[in-house]
């Protein structure tokens, strides 16, 4: 286990305004309040055959 | 790869590998031509897999030779062909060209 | 009374066919309710008795193939073949479809795509793009070849609509050419190590004199891969290869190619006045026309055969034919229309160089 658990960042339902969260954080949009937020895509490449 | 007796070389199945009906059809047609041949045939046992085998009969001639010559038939018949095919283009463009220098003259 | 063998009877004609085998060696009839006389005669000795030879020499051959141009342009062709046997019009058909190769994109890396469309169809249509690139001047990428600038082209996809502005419209265009290979760093092991991009170019291909004048890109500009809504991006790169149609359709070099034979239509008798009045209007082709043939009687002719699509609306319900439908056996109207990649005069020839070397490699074979 990591010591020191990295915060993720996610995505606003509503205003699609970015969020850092950490375990235990309210999951609520800083922005606007919303409380359906979506994990940011990773930027690891992905590989796909094209057929 | 050839199914034959060894006592009767005048009859034989083939089988290719990574072969279709492109070239089998087209063979069977060259073998057909062939007075040597006395039947002539081919089939795919099973779609998936990538052979075909090709039944040759003759009347006495070993049937791999008669094969070859069926293939090398079919290449000569391939190259003329390629061969009228392409002087048909060109005669096609030059005649165009003529056609398009006659229209601009006209202007 | 003598014996006298039928064959050697007065009436029957020597040296060649009697008129209704001829017909069914040479055409198809089309009747009402299905076609006769499909199959050929493949055996050379099939009229050995009637003392006619059926068979085709390499002679003959050259001496009977015709090939006459219809219409060419850049990516179509119309042209007729006559005197060769459908076996090899459609080994050339099927070759043109399956055999010849081109280059397609086949690797896709999705670094990002917020975008409507799934990741893997979105690489599938990236897959289904026409590429302008000369697959001659590529070799085929092995299962264990590492890619190089002698057998992929790399194409970089980075667009992002900005929130707030419109929706955008991603096209084919905005696939960019990377003449240097890839640029993304494969994730290494050992942080340590110096970092490998997922192809390994000895040289750009830009510098290479086959590309220098010619740079390689996609044959049409838009076509719509996807479409961004604000805040959407994609970003990706798409590695393309060279493959044959057999593998997968988005390398066949043809949007199709086919061939037809070449329509007869025969009156079986005069059709005059209100009866060839009809006759004309049922064709949807135009077929017939009317010919005066003086004291204002009008009779029915063939005028274009060539457009029947043998749709047997003229033979359709009627008691006694007037019409017959037939087919030649040994005229092709041969039709290719290119994807673009290649020429289609130059696709046909190389179709024709295919099966010379599938002929080619199975005599090696055997010897």
């Amino acid at each position: 286990m990591d010591p020191q658990p990295e915060p993720t960042s996610y995505i606003c339902g509503d205003c699609g305004a970015e969020n850092t969260l950490k375990p235990g954080d309210v999951i609520q949009c800083r922005e606007c309040g919303y409380r359906i937020l979506y994990k940011k895509r990773t930027r690891r490449v992905v590989q796909y055959e094209a057929r | 790869m050839e199914h034959g007796s060894l006592t009767d070389l005048s009859s034989s199945t083939f089988s290719l590998i990574d072969e279709d009906h492109t070239l089998a059809n087209s063979v069977r047609f060259t073998l057909n031509q062939d007075p040597r041949v006395q039947f002539s045939g081919y089939s795919i046992p099973h779609p998936s897999d990538n052979k075909v085998n090709i039944r040759v009969q003759t009347t006495g001639d070993p049937a791999k030779d008669v094969l070859k010559d069926a293939l090398q038939n079919l290449m000569l018949m391939c190259k003329h062909v390629r061969i009228t095919f392409d002087d048909t283009v060109n005669d096609f463009r030059a005649t165009e060209k003529v056609e398009h220098m006659d229209i601009n003259s006209n202007r | 009374m003598p014996k006298v063998s039928a064959l050697d009877m007065p009436d029957v004609p020597k040296g060649k066919l009697p008129e209704h085998l001829e017909v069914q060696r040479t055409r198809v009839v089309c009747n009402a309710d299905a076609p006769i006389h499909t199959e050929p005669f493949h055996y050379s000795g099939a009229f050995a008795l009637m003392g006619v030879d059926n068979s085709v020499t390499l002679e003959s051959f050259c001496k009977n193939l015709k090939i006459e141009v219809i219409e060419l342009t850049e990516d179509t062709m119309e042209f007729d073949m006559i005197g060769i046997d459908a076996s090899l019009a459609n080994a050339f058909r099927r070759i043109l479809i399956a055999e010849v190769p081109t280059m397609a994109i086949e690797n896709v890396l999705m670094v990002n795509n917020t975008s409507v469309i799934p990741d893997e169809v979105l690489a599938h249509r990236l897959g289904l793009i026409p590429l302008n690139a000369d697959p001659k001047l590529f070799e085929y990428l092995s299962e264990h070849d590492t890619p190089n600038e002698r057998n992929t082209i790399v194409f970089k996809l980075a667009v992002s609509c900005k929130k707030g502005s419109p929706r955008l419209t991603v096209k084919s265009d905005q696939l960019k050419w990377l003449p240097g290979g890839s640029e993304l760093e494969m994730e290494s092991p050992t942080p340590s190590a110096k970092p490998r991009t997922y192809t390994s170019f000895s040289r750009s291909q830009d510098s290479m004199p086959e590309f220098a004048n010619k740079p390689l890109g996609v044959k049409h500009q838009d076509i719509i891969i996807d479409k961004l809504g604000p805040g959407q991006a994609i970003e990706l790169e798409a590695h393309a290869v060279k493959g044959i149609g057999k593998v997968h359709a988005k390398w066949s070099p043809v949007a199709t190619a086919w061939y037809r034979m070449l329509p007869e239509v025969i009156l079986l008798k005069e059709i005059k006045g209100v009866d060839a009045e009809k006759l004309v209007k049922k064709c949807p082709v135009n077929v017939f026309d009317i010919e005066d043939v003086g004291k204002g009687e009008k009779k029915a002719v063939v005028a274009n055969p060539r457009a029947c699509t043998l749709c047997r609306e003229c033979i359709r319900g009627v008691n006694e034919p007037q019409v017959e439908l037939r087919r030649a056996k040994d005229h092709f109207i041969f039709k290719i229309e290119s994807a673009g990649a290649i020429p289609p005069e130059v696709l046909f020839t190389d179709a024709v160089k295919i099966l010379e070397e599938k002929c080619d490699r199975v005599i090696c074979e055997l010897s």
